[in-house]
């Protein structure tokens, strides 16, 4: 592991290609950089490949060619322990997936305590603000089955952020929630961008992306067709499918 | 008000179904004019004769004051011997005794031979469980692994058990691993059980396992789990949850299962029973019986796997 590197890009994504087993291409040729404490989103048509795009960020799916660093550590060497490169990525689900058998603090605790190997106490305190963080502190003892959408969604996110990453990453996170509770959970990704985290976010919410984005991406079909600020990206349509795809959701 | 006045009808017509069933047995047997002895069946349940103990040697018996005690005193100069815990004295203060006579009786019981017959479907019960589990468990891992080795082989494991009956498997156990590998009747016998549940046991659990949606263990690994804690910590809790009714199920006929050992010699509740048949001449009542003890083991164990469903439904 590199760890004293200190350069500012935090994902290097060079010329990936990712083919499924069932021979569907869903990313072509996409190359992207994130640095330091950048937000950057991603917005697309369904089926364009923008989860696939985010979970090769954490291996969840391996890509077929190209490349990819995390904080200056090659992914695909043979020195690199995936394992420990995903404690340093966060991922938050759109289906949240919280584990339904452990309460909201087992949660959030359970993988600094068998992964990272931190002291009870400590990992206990630091879930415990985090929690209070994501404005749950009076839930601790729930199960997830107790919670509304909202607030298992910002349990999946202390239960990222207990992990201490340097990124994180958004596959949607507001997408299977009621109206109502959107906003809580944009509200904690808000804080977290001001706080200074790297996030790669994937989302319909154009509000969201033109408020806090730094950078904003447009995929078709696998292919990345526009990287830039949401100034540009909103007002000023780079691409002609951008324009037409804007005019649809907008 | 109207749902409780038509339940109780309907529970009425089940007293009266289950009141003629037993009539038209009565009837049954009275028609083949057979004489019901329950009585015949109860020594080979427990063995209720008293124990006697006998006098080792020649000589005088002495009882204490209070009755509680005998003591025997040789004639030949061999040690006292004293006879305490008793429940019946059967000599008198001062009686003189000779080796072979009964100086006290005790009241005792032994298991009949019935009643061992139950401890050993149980005790081949138990340890085919356990070896069934371990094994079942690997099995199924290995069924869901992406090493095609593992998944293959597994597969053909599971395949080769299941497309053959039991009795074979138990014959082949005995006859020829057990001969090879020099095993003896009961633990051929477990082998040959344990071998056989495993295989319904991986299935079991293959399918609970993928019963658990994908993004479980993708959020587990996105967390730096590594496979095996993934596993450990998040997939196996809750697909034992989901698996518990069907193996409660499995183990229910592993235990009426384990009846198939007889035929090899293993004296268990179903060999016990056809050996007490011949010498009572009471072939229903032995038969009811060992009926009863395997309904009493099987209607155990799955009350004590709801009390655990209940105990673990607590989380959802
Ligand atoms: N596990 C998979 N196996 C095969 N094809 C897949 C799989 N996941 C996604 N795809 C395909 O890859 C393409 C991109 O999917 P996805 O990344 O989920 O798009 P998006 O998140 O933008 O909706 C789609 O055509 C989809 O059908
Ligand atoms: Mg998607």
């Amino acid at each position: 592991m590199i760890k004293e590197y200190q350069g500012n890009d935090m994902i290097v994504a060079t010329q990936i290609d990712k083919f499924y087993g069932n021979g569907c291409h869903a990313l072509k040729a996409v190359s992207a950089i994130v640095h330091r404490a950048e937000v950057v989103v991603v917005i697309g048509p369904s089926g364009s490949g923008k989860s696939t795009f985010l979970r090769t960020l954490n291996q969840l799916e391996t890509i077929s060619s190209g490349s990819i660093s995390i904080d200056g550590t090659d992914m695909y060497d043979k020195d690199t322990d995936i394992n420990k490169l995903r404690e340093e990525v966060g991922m938050v689900f759109q289906g949240f997936n919280l584990f339904p058998h452990m309460s909201v603090l087992e949660n959030v605790m359970l993988a600094p305590l068998k992964v990272s190997k931190r002291n009870r106490q400590e990992v206990e305190s630091h879930a415990r603000q985090l929690l209070c963080k994501v404005g749950l502190e009076t839930r601790i003892d729930n199960y997830p089955s107790q919670l509304s959408g909202g607030q298992m969604q910002r349990v999946a996110i202390a239960r990222a952020l207990a992990m201490k990453p340097n990124i994180m990453l958004f596959d949607e996170p507001t997408s299977a929630l009621d109206p109502e509770m959107v906003g809580e959970v944009l509200d904690v990704m808000k804080g977290l961008a001001e706080d200074g985290m790297t996030m790669v976010v994937v989302t319909h919410e154009m509000g969201f992306a033109r408020e806090v984005a730094d950078r904003v991406l447009f995929m078709e079909e696998g292919q990345l067709l526009v990287d830039d600020t949401p100034t540009t990206f909103f007002d000023n349509p780079p691409h002609s499918r951008l324009a037409e795809f804007l005019s649809q959701v907008l | 008000m109207e749902k409780t006045s038509s339940n109780l009808l309907w529970h009425g017509v089940l007293l009266a179904v289950l009141l003629s069933f037993g009539y038209s047995i009565v009837l049954a047997s009275q028609s083949i004019e057979y004489n019901w002895r329950w009585e015949r069946v109860v020594p080979y349940l427990v063995n209720m004769e008293p124990k006697s103990a006998v006098a080792p040697f020649d000589g005088v018996a002495k009882v204490s004051a209070d009755g509680l005690s005998v003591v025997v005193t040789s004639d030949n100069g061999e040690p006292d011997r004293a006879y305490q815990e008793f429940s019946h004295l059967i000599v008198g203060d001062g009686d003189l005794v000779f080796e072979g006579d009964v100086i006290v009786t005790r009241e005792d019981w032994r298991m009949g031979p019935i009643m061992n017959g139950l401890v050993v479907t149980l005790k081949i019960s138990i340890v085919s469980l356990f070896f069934a589990v371990i094994i079942g468990l690997f099995v199924g891992l290995a069924r869901i692994s992406s090493n095609p080795l593992l998944k293959h082989l597994s597969l053909l494991y599971v395949e080769i058990v299941r497309g053959t009956p039991l009795l074979v498997q138990i014959f082949i156990f005995y006859f020829f691993i057990g001969t090879v590998l020099g095993l003896d009747r009961f633990t051929a016998g477990a082998a040959a059980l344990s071998i056989f549940a495993a295989a319904y046991v991986a299935e079991i659990i293959r399918s609970g396992i993928q019963s658990i949606p994908a993004g479980q263990m993708e959020a587990a690994r996105s967390l730096g789990m590594n496979y095996s804690k993934a596993m450990i910590h998040i997939i196996l809790p809750q697909a034992f949850k989901r698996t518990l009714p069907p193996m409660a199920g499995q183990f229910i006929n592993l235990i009426k299962d384990s009846s198939l050992v007889s035929v090899i010699s293993i004296t268990d509740l179903t060999k016990a029973g056809r050996e007490v048949v011949s010498g009572t001449f009471a072939p229903f009542e032995v038969w009811f019986t060992v009926a009863l003890l395997y309904l009493v083991l099987t209607g155990t164990l799955s009350w004590m796997v709801k009390l655990l469903e209940k105990r673990l439904a607590t989380s959802d």
